[in-house]
Formats: C-alpha cells, structure tokens, sequence
C-alpha cells in the first residue's frame, strides 16, 4: 500500500439479508476509494447511499461481504490501529449519567493515556468545543448541539492522525458549525486526514480537498472540489465600484470577443455569513459595555 | 486488564448512578427484614431457623434477579443505545468487553452480597440474642457425617430404584459404618437423625417403632434406643459425645420392632451430627456458594446477551434460572412419561411396566429424551442451594463450596469462549 494513502478500499461490498436470508439488500456496491494522507475528503450522497456503511466498514463495526478496507495500512479487524483513528458516530451516544469531563476520561483511559496527559488533553479539548460551562454537567442534560460538541472532543482525545467524522456538523447552529468547520481545517493543517460524511453541501463544499459522491450504494464520481465543478468555459469575475456604464461597456467588449454573458447581478452573500457577522458584532458590543 | 477493568468500573458505576443498585438493595433488605414477622409453629431455634432460610432465600433471588436483568440488558442496550458503537472503535479487544462487563457486574452483586448479607447476618444475631432471652437457643453449624459402608440384610431385603426396603419383626437390619467423626469439644452431643420412607401394612399407622443400636468400635460401648419415626418428621436420638470416647468411629443398627412395617433406606436417611463449627464461617460458605450461583448466571445473561435481543434474552435467562431449579423434576417427569402402569409387588411396593404403543414413542422421543438431555445440559441450580443447611443447622463443608464453584467455573469455562466468538463476530450497527 502507498506510504500516501490513508484509506483504502478494494471492491468494497456489504449486502443485507432478510431475516429468512431471501432478499439482498446491497448497501455498497464495489466501492474503490483512495484517500490520502493529511486530505479532508467528503462523503455524500442521499440517505441509503452507503455513506455510513462505509464508514463502519472502515471501522470494523460491520464486515465486509466481499472486497477489502486498508486503513493507515491495516485490515479493519486490527484493533491496533483504532489507536491512531477517532470517530464521531452520526449520532452522540454515550453514558448519559457521565459528565463532559468523566465521558472523554473513560475514553481516554481506553487509549491507555496517562493520567496526566488525559487531564491536559481534556480541558484543552472541552474549552475547544466549547462546552467549559457544562462540563460538570450530566450528558443527559445536554442539547443535541452540546452532545455533538462531546462527540468531537471525544473523537480527538488520542490526538488521532485519521479522523472520521459522520455528520460532524449535524444539530449544531452556525457558531457551532463554523467552530466545527474550523476544528476540521485545523486538523487538517496539523498533517491530519479528516473523512467525513454529510448531507450539507455546503460544509463539504467549504472544507474539503475531494469528495466522493454515493447514491444508492455505487460511487458515482469522485475527484477534488474544483474537477468537479469547475466549467472551463465559464469565467467568473468578482469586481467592486462599478458603475452600470461600466458594466455596459464591459459586456460590449465581451460581445465583441464573442463571448456570452450568462448573468450579471450584484453579489449576495450566505445566511450563515449574515449570522456569523451580526454575532461577532454582538461579540464586540459586549466587550465594549465591559 | 487496565481496559478490562476501566469497563468493570464504568458498569459499576451505571448501575450506581441510575440507582438500579439501590432498588435490588432496598427490596431486599425489606423481603430480609419481613421474615422477622414470619409466624412460626415451634420453638425459638424454629424462628431462627426461618429468619435463617429467608435470609438466604432472599439474597439469592434478589441477587440472581439483579444478576439476569443487569447482565442480560447491559449489552443490548448498549447496542441499542449505539453506546457501543463507540467503545468498539476504540482500541479494546470485545473480549475485554465482555470480561470488563462480567466483572462489573460482579462488583455491583459483590456489594449487593455484602450489604444483604451484613444486613441478614445482623439479622439472624439479633433474632438469636432476642430468642435466648427467652429460652435457650444458639445458631447452629452441626458438622455432618456420612457413612462410608451401608449394608441391608435379612430375607426380606428389597431394592428398588435407589431405595433399599426392609421389613420388621427380624427380617432385615440396616448397618451404617461411620468414621472420622471429631469434634474439638467432647462435650458436644451425638445426634443421630433417622429420616426413613415408611411403609406399613396396618393403613392406620402413622408412626413405626425403629430400634436404633448404636457401637463404639473401639471400646465396643453399646447403646440400644428406640424411637419413632414417621412420614413426615424425622426421628432425633442424641448420645452424649463421651460414647465416642477414645475412637473416631460408630456402627449403628437399624431395625424394626413390628412385622408389616416397612422403612425405605437410601445413603441419606441416616445422619449424624457431631460437634458445632462456627455459624460465622458458615454464614460466609453460603454466600461463597450463592455468589457462585450469581457468576454462573452473569456468565448465561452475557452469553445470551452477544446474540439475543434485550427481552428474548430476559427470557432466555429466566427459562435458564426456572429449568435449572426444576432438572430433578425434569428428570423425574421424563421416567414417569415411560409410566403407563405399575404393578403392586405386596407391602405397598410397586415397579413399573412400560406401555409400548405409539403415543409412548412419541412422548419418549418429542418430550422424554430432550428433558432427560436438557436437564444435564442446562445448570442444576441446586448445587447452590444453602437454604437447606440454614434449615437444618448443618455446617456446609468446603467440599460443597469448592464444587459449587468449580461447577460455576466450568459453565464459564464453556460459555465465555462462546461468547468471545459470537461477540467477535457480531456487527455493530
């Protein structure tokens, strides 16, 4: 296997059977995936299109019919290796009647990690999430926000070099979200490989190198964000300060060079943009009154 | 074994924290306390005797219960929960899974043993102290004696099953050999308990007269009794422990006086009890033996677990704990389906004759075989059975409570690496 490539997958195939083993539900279809080493590379697809699937696979939480997965070199069956990965589930499940600081302890103790590293390890990480207010609180009383927030901090207490992440942004609102999105390109930036699976387009589309599309367990196409969407025959300009003369004169000259101009219209941003701007000033009005 | 018992805590814990403990506890120590309230027909030694049994009785079926539904839920639910989802993409073995789960579990019946029982034993003390206020009553820890050599004789010696029949009048003697018997204190007495099935052919005779002889080997001291034994109550001679002065070994003679009275003889019917060992350290062998009961049933509700769902699993274990109380009776029910007619031999004995047609065949090979083979497969649970030596005053030796615990330990022994496999095998989705 290439030194490059984190996850690996060969004809990757999981089929269901009925429970009188009759009908055969074929959750993944030959998947043949590389993912490469310090990349953030998205899964998609609609629900039932294998994503989690896959994810379990590479997991060893359910067992391949036919095919193989290579993680950081390892059959999915070495346990060993589950030292260097970290997982989100899609949803937070934990003891409930643990707080923050006691559910990312025990997992911590199952990496095997020091008493005192695990201590540094999990305030870093609870004030990373933001959850330094509730951490003495039962999980049972978290929102579903807060039990996402866990969930990322007790994906990252082995400091893991794979990370996957299902549906990491789920339940959260926008700070949470680009906190989240913000935690992920770190991790990247730190020489980590980031997996993650999401029905938000836009996320992916925000933080990821490649992503792979599923649909109905098959890949459908896979390749970095830029492949995939770019169209070499459309050029998008984005320009300040100019006058409706101007922009007249400007499609004139493009009609000259025969180009075509597809639309023109003034740039609008994104609602969570909008949110995250009138937080921050909020931010600093506050500060301010202090 | 760090992980192993990083999850042993963490189960403890729930069980704590969702106070799942506390009710096992609470309703136990109530069932323990209740028995005080017991009416009882006899004298003080009787009450202490219930407080005894009850104690026992609850701390076993509390203790059990809590063993099922703990052990056969923790799994599952965790599966259900998706809680093990995440613990199995962590880099622990699912082996340590299962042993950090059956030791936690063993932690939370530990504590419930140890509060029940403290609570018990408490109990039983105070009911003793309350009782010898008002008359004489200790707790008993007789030591127990069985014979090495019994020997039926006399023309009217008959066998059935394993059920040796003598007649009186002279036609038969029974001859029980005992040795070994010592006691630190020579004062303590000789009880000798005669427990026959009895037989007569006058219908109305309720109690038959038994002469019972007993030899001193070595000094050849000699003692004749007679006492009367019946249906339903034992017949007590007590010697004093002088009679066994300078040797470890008694002959007794049985006999009886009246023709057409008949006894029926088995290994157990004869017993005797010579010196008291200490009720504390009998108290402690019944709990040794009841946490082996709890183990071997931890061991089934997480065997059943890796593979069932929450509430066949419930099930499963329930089936288990009722089958293996009754696998005498299953065994007894698979002889009588054979029985279809008995034929009367003359003084109240009877044998039996199959009846060989097709229902018989039918009811040999859909119900007869598989309760004869169950009954030896599943666990027979009254190995653990202490009540009956609480009951009785019988100090519980240590032989009974290694076997109970190897018999645990060898169910475990062929259940865990089940367990593994399944476990191992099994996806968590």
């Amino acid at each position: 296997m290439d030194n490059d490539i984190a996850i690996k997958t060969e004809n990757l195939t999981k089929a269901y059977r009925s429970f009188w083993r009759r009908k055969k539900i074929l959750a993944l279809d030959k998947l043949n995936v590389d993912i490469k080493k310090g990349e953030i590379f998205g899964l998609l697809g609609p629900n039932g299109s294998g994503k989690t699937t896959t994810l379990k696979l590479l997991l060893g939480l359910i067992f391949p019919t036919e095919g193989r997965a290579l993680v950081l070199g390892k059959t999915t069956n070495d346990v060993a290796v589950k030292n260097r990965i970290g997982f989100l589930p899609e949803e937070s499940c934990f003891y409930r009647f643990l707080n923050a600081d006691e559910i990312l302890d025990f997992y911590g103790q199952l990496f095997k990690i020091s008493r005192k590293e695990r201590k540094a390890r999990i305030d870093r990480l609870v004030e990373q999430v933001g959850l330094g207010f509730a951490r003495k609180r039962p999980l049972r009383q978290y929102s579903k926000g807060m039990l996402r927030r866990i969930g990322i901090a007790q994906a990252l207490i082995n400091d893991p070099d794979l990370i996957i992440l299902d549906e990491p942004t789920s339940g959260l609102d926008p700070i949470g979200t680009r906190e989240t999105k913000d935690i992920i390109v770190s991790l990247k930036e730190r020489g980590k490989t980031v997996l993650l699976c999401s029905h938000l387009l836009s996320d992916v589309q925000d933080i990821c190198d490649r992503v792979a599309i599923l649909d109905k367990g098959k890949l459908q196409i896979s390749g970095t964000i830029d492949e995939l969407l770019s169209s070499k025959d459309v050029v998008e300009m984005l320009i300040r300060n100019l006058s409706d003369e101007a922009i007249s004169e400007v499609e004139t000259f493009i009609k000259e060079k025969h180009g075509e101009v597809i639309s023109v219209k003034n740039s609008s941003g994104t609602l969570e943009g909008l949110f995250l701007k009138i937080y921050a000033a909020n931010i600093n009005n506050s500060k301010t009154d202090v | 074994m760090q992980q192993i018992l990083i999850i042993a805590k963490q189960t403890f814990k729930e069980a704590v924290r969702n106070k799942i403990l506390f009710v096992f506890i609470i309703l136990g120590l109530i069932t323990i306390c209740c028995s005080v309230f017991m009416p009882v027909v006899g004298d003080g030694s009787e009450k202490i005797r219930i407080v005894e049994s009850m104690c026992f009785r609850s701390i076993t079926f509390f203790g059990t219960l809590a063993a099922i539904l703990l052990s056969a839920s923790s799994i599952p639910t965790d599966i259900e929960n998706r809680v093990l989802c995440t613990i199995t993409t962590k880099p622990v073995q699912r082996t340590n899974i299962i042993f950090g789960k059956i030791i936690g579990f063993m932690y939370i019946i530990g504590v419930l043993l140890i509060v029940m029982g403290g609570a018990g034993y408490a109990l039983i003390k105070f009911t003793a102290l309350k009782q010898s206020t008002q008359g004489s009553s200790e707790l008993l820890a007789r030591e127990k004696f069985d014979p090495y050599t019994l020997q039926v004789t006399g023309e009217s010696a008959r066998k059935i099953g394993n059920v040796s029949w003598i007649e009186g009048g002279g036609k038969g003697t029974s001859v029980w050999k005992f040795k070994g018997l010592h006691s630190k204190n020579r004062k303590d007495d000789l009880e000798i308990e005669a427990d026959f099935l009895v037989e007569s052919k006058k219908r109305s005779t309720r109690k038959i007269p038994i002469n019972i002889k007993a030899v001193n080997p070595y000094t050849l001291k000699t003692l004749t009794e007679s006492i009367e034994v019946s249906r339903n109550k034992p017949g007590l001679l007590k010697l004093g422990g002088e009679f066994l002065e300078g040797s470890e070994e008694l002959t007794i003679v049985v006999s009886l006086e009246n023709p057409g009275d008949f006894i029926g003889i088995s290994s157990d019917s004869l017993r005797v009890f010579f010196g008291n060992k200490s009720f504390e350290y009998n108290f402690l062998k019944g709990l040794t033996i009841i946490s082996s009961q709890f183990l071997l049933m931890v061991i089934i509700a997480v065997l059943g677990s890796t593979f069932l769902s929450l509430p066949v699993n419930i099930l499963f274990c329930l089936f288990i704990f009722f089958c293996g109380n009754i696998t005498d009776f299953m065994r007894d029910l698979s002889t009588v389906i054979n029985v279809f007619e008995t034929h009367e031999h003359g003084h109240g004995i009877s044998t039996v004759l199959k009846k060989t047609n097709v229902f018989v065949v039918f009811l040999d090979y859909v119900i007869r075989k598989p309760l004869f083979l169950l009954s030896y497969i599943l666990p027979d649970l009254k190995n653990f059975s202490v009540g009956k030596y609480f009951v009785d005053g019988i100090n519980i030796p240590y032989k009974t409570v290694f076997m109970s615990f190897g018999y645990a330990v060898l169910y475990a022994f062929f259940c865990l690496p089940i367990s593994f496999v399944v476990f191992k095998r099994r996806e968590i989705a």
